[in-house]
Parts: C-alpha cells; sequence; structure tokens
C-alpha cells in the first residue's frame, strides 16, 4: 500500500496540474504537485528505512499481458535496491519541485512543467520497481518521453527542439539493443520476470547460442544487447553526444533528468541484472573499458568547456563511467552508492548553476561571469559543498563512494579492472580541475559581465536556497549515512544485488595497498591545486597551455568531434542512402508500380463500389439472392465438388 | 424437466421492467416522459447487466431446452446492455434538439435488446428466430423513429423490407435443416447429423442441410451487414437518427456475431470445413468492400457504415477460424469495436451547427483548433479502428489474424492485414481533416454532457486498454471456453 | 417417403374439400341468383373505399390502425377458446401462462388507450 501510493502520487500530481492546470491555476498546479511528492518522498524514506537487509517482496497491481508463454503483470518489486532507488528519485524529485516553484516562476506554462515532472517522477519510479522487463521497458521509454518533453520544453527555441530529438533519436539506438535484450531474455528463460530469470541464470552459465553462424556465450550476448540499452540512457561513450545538448532544458530538469535520476537508469540496469551480468564475463569486463573510458573522455571536454551547465554535464557523464566500471569490475553496491551520493551533490551543482545564471539574468557563459561571490553567498557556499562533494574532498560524500569505485577496481581480476583505475584515478585529477575551474571563474576574479547585469545580481529566493541547503547536507553527509551498502558481507541488500560466488571484490576492496586508498586523495589536490594556479595565480596561463596544445585543446574543446563524425556519417550519409533510395527506388520504382498505381486502381475500386449503391430497393434484394446462390454455387462446385 | 425460470432472470427482469415502463410512460405527463423513461430503461438495464454478472456461469437449459444461459451468452448480454444503455444515453440529447424526445424510444431500445439477449441464448432454431424477430421489429420502427424526415422513412422501409427478405432466407435455411435433422435443438442436431464418436469420424453433412446452413448463415448476414447482404447499410445508416444508426451498428451486430459464433460452433462445431469456405467468402468480401467502397463516402454516417461493413469482416476471420481461439478473438473483437463505435458515434453527434445536426466528413475541417479534446478522441478512435498500435482496435485485429494463422488461414490473415492497409486512408483522412485542413463554421460550444462523457470515457477506453487489458481478455476466454467444449 | 407424405393426406383432403366448396358456392350464386346489378350494389362496402381506385390515391391511417388492434384482440380470442376448453388439463401453469399472456396485452391496450388510438377523431 505504503509503495502503491509512493509510486502513484506523482502520476495524480501529473494528471491534476496536467488537466485541469487551466482551472487551478499555476499556484494550484504548484500546491498540488509539490504536495504529492512531499508525500511519496516521506513514504520513500519511510521505505527505506523498512527494506533495508529485506528479502524482496512483490506488490502485485494489476494483470497485464497473456499471450501464449509470455505474461507480464503491473507489480511493484520492493528490495532494498528498488528501495534505495525509490529514495533518491522521490527525495531528489521533491525538492527540485519546490525549486522549481521558484525558478520558473516568470514562465507562461507553469502547470506544464510541473506535470512534465510529476509524470517523469512516475516513470522514473514504475522503472526502478518493475518486476519484470517489460514493465522496466514502460518506465524506461516513459522517462524517455518525459525527458524529450522536457528537454524541448521552450518549443519555441529551435535549439531546444532539435536537442529533444537529437535525445530522443540517440536513445532509440540503445532502445534497439536494449529491446532485442529483452526478446533475447525471453527466447532464453521463456519468461521476463525478474525472479525466473535469476533463478535460471546460473544454469545458463557456459552455455552458447549460435548467431551469424558463430556460437557464443549466451548470457554475454544477453548482458552485451542489454547494456547497450544502458548506454544509450546513461550517456557512455559513443551514445552520450545527446546529454549535454540537453541542456536546453529548463535548469531543474538538467538535475532531476540529467544528473540525478534518469542518467543513472542504466547503471541501475545492471545492478538489478547482475545475476545475469556475473555470468557474462565478457560483458563485464566491455561495461568496464566503456565505464572507465567514458570517465576519462567526459573530463577532458569538461576541462574546456565555458557554458557553466555543460561542464557539469560532461562531469555527469565521467561520473556515471565511474559507476559503469563498479559494475563492470564486479562492485554493483559500490556502484549504486557512487549512484546515491552523486544524486545529491550533482542536483545541488545544477541546481547552485541555476541560481547563478538566476543571478546572472540567464548568462550561461563563464567567461561573463566572475567576482559575483560577494553577490550571491549562499549559492557560492553550496556551490563549494557539491564541488568539495564532486573531487572526493575527505568527510564530503563523493569521498567515501569513489575511494570505494576506485578501490575496487583496484581489487578487481577483470580484464579491464587496472586500465579502470588508471583511467579512474587521472579523471579525478581533471575533475578536480575542471571542477575548480568552475568555481573559480563564476564567483572569483574579475567581474566580467556588463554593468547592467552585475547591478541586478542578486540571491535566489528562500524557496531556492532552501532546497540548495537541504540537497548541501546531503552532499555532505549521505556518505556517511550510506557506508553500510558497502558491507562486504552484503547485508544491506539482502540479495537483491547479486555476486557470484567467486566474486569477492567487495571483501578484497577493503585491503588494498595503502597508496591506492590515498591515490584519489592525491588526485583531487593535485587537480584543484592546478586549477588554482591557471585561473587565479596566473591568469595568463591557461590561454598559454591552450595554444602550446592547440591540437588536444581544439581536439578536447570540439568534444573529441564525435557530432562532427555523427554528422559526416550517420547524418549526412543516411540522408545521401535515403535520397538516392527515393529518388532512384521510390519515385522512379515503387511508387510508379506501387503506391501511385495502387492508389489510382483503389480509387477506381472505390468509385465503382459506390456506383453499386442505388438506393433502389429490388436492386438490394436482388444483390442478396445473387449472394446466396452464389455461395451455394461455391459451396456444391468447390467443397463438395 | 422442472420449470426453473432462473436463468432466463435478466430476460423476464427486461420484459417485466419494459411493460411497466410502458405504462409509466403513457401515464406521465408529455414534457417529463421521455427524460423519466429514459433514465429507468439505463437503469433496468443496468440491473439486468448486474443480475447477469451475478449469475451462475455454467451452462443452463431453460423454457424446454430452447433457451440456454452459460458464459458466452453472459459476456455478449453485458456487452448487448451496456450498448444498449449508452445508446440511449447518446440519444437524448439528440432526440430533444429535433423535437422527436418520445419516451418510446428508449422503450424500443430496450425491447430490441431483449431480443438480442434471446438471439444470444438461443439453444434452438425457435428460439433463434423468435428473439431476431423481437430484436428486428422495434429496430424498423427506430430507423424511422423521426417520421416526418422523409429519409429516416425511407431508412425505416428499407430496412423492413429487406430485413424481411433476409428473415425469409433464415426461415428456409431452418426448415431445410429441421428437414434433415428432425429436431430444431441445437444439442441434439450434432447427434442427428452423425457428430464424431469414439469409434468414428463425423458423418458427412447431407446436403440440403448444408444448403439450409448457407441460408441462415445468408440471413444473419443479413444482421451483420456482411457483403453481400449489406446492400441496406448505407442507406439505413444514414437515413437514421444518428443514436439509432450508433444501435444499429453495435448493439445489432454483436447480437449477430454471437448468434452466428454459436450457430457455426455449437451444433455445426465439428463440420467447421464445410462451412468455412463460406465464412472466409463473406469475411475476404466484406473486408475488401469495406475498405474500398468507404474510400468515396462524404457522409461520415455512410462512412461508418462501411467501415462497420469491414469490421464484420475482420472479426469473421476470427469465426472462419473455427477454433476456440477464434471464438475468444472474435469476442474481444466485438466489445472493443462496440466501444470504438459508440465513441465515434459520439464524436459524429458533437458536430452541430447553430442547432443543427452536420454529417458531412468536410464539415470536420478544423476541429482540432476549435475543439481540441473532440478531436483528440475522434482521432483516438480512428486511429484505433485503423489498428494502429498501442490503441484498443489494434489488439482485436491482432487476435483475430492470430486465430487465423494458428488454422491455418494465413493468407487470410494476409489478405486482412492488407485491407486494412487500405481502409487506413480513410481513417486517416479524418484525421487530416480535423487537423489540417482551414475551418469553415464553428461549432456550437453548447454540448450535451452525457454525450460528451460516453465520449470521454470511450477514448480513454480506447487508448489505455493496453495498460489493464486483463479482466475483458480473461472474460472472453471464459466465455469462449464455455462455448466450444 | 411413402409414410412421410402420408402424414399430409389430411391436408390435401382439406384443401380439396376448400377449394371444391368455394366453387360450388360461386358457381351457385351465378347460375341460381337473379343478376341485375345497380350503382348502389356496386358501391363500396362499408369500408368506404371505392372498390375500382387509383392505387396510389391515400387513404387515411387509422384504418390500419383499426385492423391492427381488431387482429391482436382477435388473436387474443383465438387463443383463449382452446385454452377454455383444455384448461382442466394444463393445470396452474396453464393457466398462469394465459395470465402472462393477457397481461402483456393489457398493457398494451392501456398504451393504446391512453396514445388515444381507439378514438377516431
Amino acid at each position: 500500500m505504503l509503495h502503491t501510493v509512493l509510486v502513484f502520487a506523482p502520476l495524480v500530481g501529473a494528471i491534476v496540474a496536467g488537466l485541469f492546470g487551466r482551472a487551478i491555476g499555476d499556484r494550484g498546479a504548484q500546491i498540488v504537485t509539490c504536495g504529492l511528492m512531499v508525500l511519496s518522498a516521506l513514504l520513500a524514506t519511510v521505505g527505506l528505512f523498512a527494506n533495508v537487509g529485506e528479502p524482496a517482496r512483490t506488490v502485485p497491481l494489476l494483470e497485464w499481458i497473456y499471450v501464449g508463454s509470455f505474461q507480464a503483470d503491473w507489480a511493484l518489486r520492493v528490495d532494498p535496491l528498488s528501495s534505495v532507488m525509490m529514495f533518491v528519485v522521490s527525495f531528489c524529485s521533491c525538492w527540485i519541485h519546490i525549486y522549481s516553484v521558484g525558478y520558473m516562476a516568470h514562465d507562461k506554462s507553469i502547470p506544464r512543467f510541473m506535470a512534465y515532472l510529476s509524470l517523469f517522477t512516475f516513470f522514473m519510479l514504475m522503472l526502478v520497481t518493475s518486476d519484470n522487463l517489460l514493465q522496466l521497458f514502460f518506465g524506461w521509454e516513459g522517462v524517455g518521453l518525459a525527458s524529450y518533453l522536457l528537454i524541448g520544453f521552450w518549443y519555441t527555441r529551435p535549439s531546444a527542439c532539435a536537442a529533444a530529438i537529437k535525445a530522443f533519436i540517440v536513445n532509440r539506438v540503445g532502445d534497439f539493443g536494449f529491446v532485442l535484450g529483452i526478446a533475447g531474455v525471453f527466447l532464453v528463460f521463456d519468461t521476463i520476470q525478474y525472479d525466473t530469470i535469476f533463478r535460471g541464470a546460473a544454469g545458463m552459465a557456459n552455455s552458447t547460442i549460435v548467431l551469424f553462424g558463430t556460437s557464443w556465450d549466451t548470457l554475454d550476448v544477453l548482458a552485451f544487447l542489454l547494456f547497450i540499452g544502458a548506454m544509450g540512457k546513461s550517456a557512455q561513450l559513443g551514445l552520450h553526444t545527446w546529454l549535454p545538448d540537453a541542456m536546453e532544458g529548463p535548469t531543474p530538469v538538467s538535475a532531476l533528468i540529467h544528473a540525478a535520476t534518469m542518467v543513472t537508469a542504466g547503471v541501475f540496469l545492471v545492478a538489478r541484472m547482475s545475476p545475469l551480468f556475473e555470468y557474462a564475463p565478457d560483458a563485464l569486463a566491455f561495461v568496464t573499458f566503456i565505464g572507465a573510458s567514458t570517465a576519462l573522455f567526459a573530463a577532458t571536454i569538461g576541462l574546456t568547456q565555458f557554458d557553466i551547465k555543460r561542464v557539469i554535464a560532461y562531469s555527469t557523464c565521467s561520473q556515471l563511467g565511474y559507476m559503469f566500471f563498479a559494475c563492470g569490475v564486479g562492485a554493483y553496491a559500490a556502484g549504486i552508492f557512487h549512484l546515491y551520493t552523486h544524486a545529491f551533490f550533482k542536483a545541488l551543482l545544477f541546481l547552485g548553476a541555476g541560481s547563478v545564471i538566476h543571478a546572472m539574468s540567464d548568462e550561461q557563459d563563464m567567461r561573463r561571469m566572475g567576482g559575483i561571490w560577494r553577490l550571491v553567498p549562499v549559492t557560492y557556499a553550496m556551490m563549494w559543498i557539491g564541488t568539495l562533494a564532486l573531487i572526493g574532498f575527505p568527510g564530503f560524500a563523493g569521498f567515501f563512494s569513489k575511494d570505494a569505485v576506485l578501490e575496487a577496481a583496484w581489487a578487481s581480476h577483470n580484464a579491464f579492472a587496472h586500465y579502470a583505475f588508471w583511467l579512474g584515478v587521472t579523471a579525478a585529477v581533471l575533475t578536480a580541475f575542471y571542477s575548480g575551474r568552475l568555481i573559480w571563474m563564476t564567483f572569483h576574479g574579475e567581474p566580467r559581465a556588463d554593468h547592467e547585469t552585475m547591478h541586478h545580481v542578486h540571491e535566489s529566493p528562500p524557496v531556492m536556497t532552501i532546497p540548495l541547503g537541504v540537497l548541501a547536507v546531503g552532499a555532505i553527509f549521505a556518505g556517511w549515512l550510506g557506508l553500510g551498502m558497502l558491507d562486504a558481507e552484503g547485508q544491506f541488500w539482502a540479495g537483491s544485488i547479486f555476486t557470484g560466488p567467486d566474486n569477492h571484490v567487495m571483501h578484497d576492496m577493503h585491503e588494498v595497498p595503502f597508496w591506492v586508498k590515498a591515490a584519489p586523495f592525491v588526485a583531487m589536490a593535485l587537480g584543484l591545486g592546478l586549477s588554482y594556479v591557471f585561473y587565479i595565480l596566473a591568469p595568463d596561463l591557461p590561454a598559454r597551455v591552450a595554444s602550446a596544445f592547440r591540437p588536444l585543446h581544439s581536439l578536447f574543446y570540439n568534444k573529441w568531434y564525435f557530432d562532427e563524425l555523427y554528422d559526416l556519417v550517420f547524418v549526412r550519409g543516411a540522408k545521401a542512402l535515403g535520397v538516392a533510395f527515393w529518388r532512384g527506388g521510390d519515385q522512379g520504382v515503387i511508387d510508379r508500380f506501387g503506391p501511385d498505381g495502387v492508389a489510382l486502381s483503389t480509387l477506381a475500386a472505390a468509385r465503382r463500389a459506390v456506383r453499386i449503391q442505388t438506393g433502389y430497393v429490388y436492386h438490394y434484394a436482388f444483390a442478396m439472392l445473387i449472394g446466396v446462390a452464389a455461395l451455394v454455387t461455391w459451396y456444391l462446385v468447390f467443397v463438395r465438388g | 424437466m422442472g420449470f426453473d425460470l432462473t436463468p432466463v432472470l435478466p430476460e423476464l427482469f427486461l420484459l417485466v421492467a419494459g411493460l411497466v415502463l410502458l405504462v409509466v410512460g403513457v401515464l406521465t405527463r408529455e414534457g417529463e416522459a421521455a427524460r423519466v423513461v429514459a433514465t429507468l430503461s439505463v437503469l433496468a438495464l443496468v440491473i439486468g447487466s448486474i443480475i447477469i454478472a451475478a449469475s451462475d456461469k455454467s451452462p443452463q437449459l431453460a423454457l424446454g431446452g430452447h433457451y440456454v444461459a452459460d458464459g458466452f451468452s453472459a459476456f455478449l448480454k453485458i456487452l448487448l446492455f451496456v450498448g444498449a444503455a449508452l445508446a440511449i444515453l447518446l440519444a437524448q440529447g439528440f432526440l430533444h434538439d429535433r423535437r422527436i424526445a418520445r419516451f418510446e424510444y428508449s422503450l424500443l431500445v430496450l425491447f430490441s435488446t431483449l431480443g438480442m439477449s434471446m438471439m444470444v441464448s438461443a439453444n434452438s432454431f425457435l428460439a433463434l428466430y423468435m428473439g431476431l424477430e423481437l430484436s428486428a421489429l422495434p429496430l424498423y420502427v427506430l430507423a424511422a423513429f423521426d417520421r416526418d424526415n422523409l429519409r429516416s422513412t425511407e431508412a425505416g422501409l428499407k430496412y423492413f423490407v429487406l430485413g424481411a427478405l433476409a428473415s425469409g432466407m433464415l426461415l428456409y435455411g431452418c426448415s431445410l435443416v429441421y428437414g434433415f435433422a428432425g429436431t430444431l435443438s441445437f444439442d441434439v442436431l450434432a447427434d442427428a447429423f452423425g457428430a464424431a464418436t469414439a469409434e468414428r469420424p463425423p458423418a458427412l453433412l447431407p446436403l440440403g442441410a448444408v444448403v439450409g446452413l448457407v441460408f441462415i448463415i445468408a440471413g444473419l448476414a443479413f444482421k451483420l451487414a456482411a457483403v453481400p447482404f449489406h446492400m441496406w447499410t448505407p442507406d439505413v445508416y444514414e437515413g437514421s437518427p444518428t443514436p439509432v444508426t450508433a444501435f444499429l451498428a453495435t448493439a445489432s451486430k454483436v447480437a449477430a456475431a454471437g448468434l452466428a459464433v454459436r450457430v457455426l460452433m455449437h451444433p455445426f462445431g465439428e463440420w467447421t470445413a464445410q462451412w468455412q469456405q463460406v465464412v472466409v467468402l463473406i469475411s475476404i468480401a466484406s473486408m475488401l468492400l469495406g475498405a474500398f467502397a468507404a474510400i468515396g463516402q462524404a457522409n461520415i454516417k455512410r462512412l461508418m457504415a462501411y467501415s462497420g461493413i469491414g469490421h464484420i469482416g475482420y472479426a469473421l476471420v476470427g469465426v472462419a477460424a473455427g477454433s476456440e481461439r477464434g471464438v475468444y478473438a472474435v469476442l474481444v473483437y466485438l466489445a472493443i469495436y462496440l466501444v470504438m463505435t459508440l465513441g465515434t458515434f459520439g464524436c459524429i453527434l458533437l458536430m452541430r451547427r447553430q442547432g443543427q445536426y452536420v454529417e458531412q466528413i468536410s464539415d470536420l475541417a478544423g476541429l482540432s483548433r476549435q475543439r481540441p479534446m473532440a478531436a483528440a478522441a475522434l482521432g483516438v478512435f480512428m486511429f484505433s479502428q485503423a489498428g494502429i498500435p498501442p490503441l484498443a482496435g489494434f489488439f482485436g485485429k491482432l487476435l483475430v489474424f492470430l486465430a487465423a494463422v494458428e488454422a491455418g488461414l494465413t493468407w487470410l490473415a494476409v489478405l486482412g492485414v492488407l485491407s486494412s492497409c487500405v481502409a487506413a486512408f480513410y481513417y486517416l483522412r479524418i484525421v487530416k481533416v480535423m487537423y489540417f485542413d482551414e475551418a469553415a463554421e464553428p461549432f456550437d460550444t453548447a454540448v450535451h454532457p452525457a454525450v460528451t462523457g460516453i465520449t470521454a470515457i470511450t477514448a480513454l477506453a480506447t487508448l489505455f486498454f493496453i495498460v489493464w487489458p486483463g479482466p475483458l481478455l480473461r472474460a472472453a476466454g471464459a466465455a469462449a471456453a464455455a462455448l466450444v467444449r | 417417403m411413402q409414410a412421410y407424405l402420408a402424414e399430409y393426406l389430411p391436408i390435401l383432403i382439406f384443401l380439396a374439400i376448400a377449394v371444391g366448396l368455394a366453387v360450388v358456392i360461386v358457381a351457385a350464386s351465378l347460375l341460381v341468383a337473379r343478376q341485375r346489378p345497380d350503382t348502389e350494389k356496386l358501391s363500396a362496402y362499408e369500408c368506404g373505399f371505392e372498390p375500382f381506385d387509383d392505387t396510389r390515391g391515400r387513404f387515411d391511417v387509422r384504418f390500419y390502425l383499426v385492423a391492427i388492434l381488431f387482429i391482436i384482440f382477435d388473436l387474443e380470442v383465438a387463443f383463449l377458446f382452446p385454452w377454455a376448453v383444455a384448461l382442466g388439463d394444463i393445470g396452474l401453469l396453464g393457466f398462469w401462462s394465459m395470465m402472462l399472456f393477457l397481461g402483456v396485452l393489457t398493457v398494451g391496450f392501456v398504451y393504446e388507450w391512453k396514445k388515444g388510438a381507439l378514438e377516431w377523431e
């Protein structure tokens, strides 16, 4: 009951605000959606405490689809993993709803915005509580839809529409793999229910299926396909291009969807399917490789960007890489732990950035900021807390989780474990550097904005700063409070995260050499110090370095030319191919003999069919008699012969 | 043999309610009678549905074995009662606007529904014919209900004359079968013709019995508006008052389809091969005509007539399968068809300009800007009727085609898919007119709450069927299992 | 087949007698009675119609109404006679069945009365 209310309260809010927004007004829509989100968050907190260490149970809702042996019901799966996710989702969502009241105060369509936010929250909760892969897919597509709607929320801006479409299409690529994965699971296990799949996974280990004439390890193929879906949703290397563009959406959206919750769905998927992944060593190696590469790759781009939201977006991409390689090396718990702490400090950073943008009259370029820290003291303090948590300053949330992830990478025996460790440490240096750069450029130095803007700089109202404060508390203490998740015996998870009999990484990670434990701290200190030198002590240094390493800098600055490459290969290639087919094949051959010809003969047939309809009763009666005679004749001639 | 009337309780209740309401209506003041009787009729239908829902679903014979109440009839009766209740509710505003608000409308619907209820419970040719006539006679009157309107009276007359012809064919078929079997009872027929036993396969049906069966199919096909017995449909649909058209298009067809399924599957269930081809022929002809002839239509009610012909073609694909899966698919299809069609007629009833009802497709131009919700609802119905996933109509077609494929009629399923592609053209044309054409005159903003409510509910049901299809599918499955034992 | 047709023999006899009787009566009136037609004798019967007229001519719908009502109650009586004769054999069920039938007819009667179908003007 508790969980049903928890999951469906946001849906009710979305329906009320969405359909009756005009009737209840802006204020009414805000009160309804926020109120229901607070309720949901409270229940999620209660649920978290109640479910930790408890075995999984299922709350049935409705029966859904029964076709042959294919069965799927609406049900909520309640276990520690889903409880943690529910808590993260509804807690962040609740405070971001409240923040939006202030941030979107001057927007023209507040009920629509609040409805979308609540709708997103509902789909995300459905995703994390799903009991089978189809319901997961329902939530998966639902959050994609909500993300599309929210990125394109300001639909009059062409760039917002383009970004929304890009997010949707890039995600389709991932979803293609995901759907194939679900179909594959059904093919292999004859069910899409988690329980049955998990029970059968061990038995399927080392079995093979034949694809394209070669035999492959069954579970590797399935895990690989599912991971393709996770890569799309979580913006991993190759399918990451939509995430930075998604920053076209309003800032609370970036905080909720593109930092704290939706993009972590891929990590959740890998953790949820851990019983499958544990028996798929090659797929795990692939996960590790992609995660570690993304962590470093996104950090390098973050170094050079000037849009404050894009820096944080690339940082998100990079942190997601950490989560993935944590899962890849078998430390799913560490991955989820990092997901959980990351949600707090990344939401905080985004909301802080939103507060800065708000203060700077909608300016997002850091080159036109600076010197405002005295004017917005609360935002400034909050941004520092978020930054320290992100770079892993001792005592802050990110410190615990990032250390855990890197230690697990060192301790694991995965083929790419050490690759992941070294890339992770390097990325930690870069993370500290670009985070420091963000703080210095935004708040310190000489004011670079015009006089008009500087004159208007003001601290945000309490409805925005209070959520910042709450998330800041989370960014500081979430690490302490969540340490239980790393418990080597896995009592916290009570089996909701599976680790194979040979997987001792959660145990081994506590026994790594001292220098491994110290490495993240050193990396952090190095990066932060360097950024201080670059942007405070010697402000002309960045330009000199950039020109000294011109090719490297422009590679990073232009995001490794991924967008250009995709544009060249896929967009233009597809267009050229399309035009060729269209002109040559479609118009020339198919249309002439197909649709156009068929359409013409269809119309002719339609006209003839109508002409029979004379309106005279005796014609109609005659047709009936002829019909009976024809049927009897047919029967006598063809059936009885 | 006892004289237990419990199985007939729903029909008895409707009969008594109808008689009482007749007296109530005639004794109430002129101005109020229509409203009072309509309300009470809907109440009676609701209570009737509850009685059925609460009744024992195991097969029970009554009235000397001429009548059977089982899961199959219960499922169809609830559909019929719901359809009839909605047809009454839809009509009130319309009749009032046309100044023909007479209480007899509700009663005629009620009595016709009673006849349909008898049809789906018929267990002998006698009960079949009685139910059919009881359902048809009020329909003739209803078609001509707007008696000062030339088109309406013409519709009534045409329907009556052709209906009489169809009844004649049906009776002739019944008498042929009786002549060869010596019994009217469905239960005994199969044995009389030499049904399969443990020792031998079923005997070959006598030639005359099959010819009789073809005549029976023809008579039922008339009620179903299946090709080539469909000729009355466009004229009658166009001429009848719109709510009557809605009733004709839904409840009447559901009852006839149910009856056809029972006759073919119960007494002749072992001779599927004998009638399958006839049903397949009718099905193909209906699908194709429904798809092609609708394209040229300008009047939306005529369009719905052809659309309904097409839908019956698809439903017959399931009948042709001749299996439990087929019956199941037909039942699901009928239920979804009923909901979609009532909703569409609800949308048609929303089309009013300066108090006048308009029926041309071109009148829908620009509806999306004036009445976005109505346009969205009609859009949902059109997409659903075209069979586009994930709307309800898609699942109906999917199940029917699956059943056909399982029965080895793959080519029939392929034909069905092809003709539904053609049919999609005219459904989508309506959407195009609503959303992309420039508006002519604005529609009236004042609407009847019952019409709006029914349209909204049916649209939501069509749209969100995929979320919770369980109850319908389960009920249809049980009903199919009850028939095919 | 022979036995099967034998069942219909009474009907054949009945038809033969009916046709024979009709022929005899018509022939007798032609042969025996005096034939002296005048305008009064050739005019319409009580129904008020000209015997020979254009078929498209309209006439009052009230005639139909009366005719239909007559048929209904005529049938009622036709049912009542055998029922009354056999009442001793068919018992309570037979009694109540007829009561039900009469009840239904009464409802119809009430309806037509209140609707004014029984008044000519």
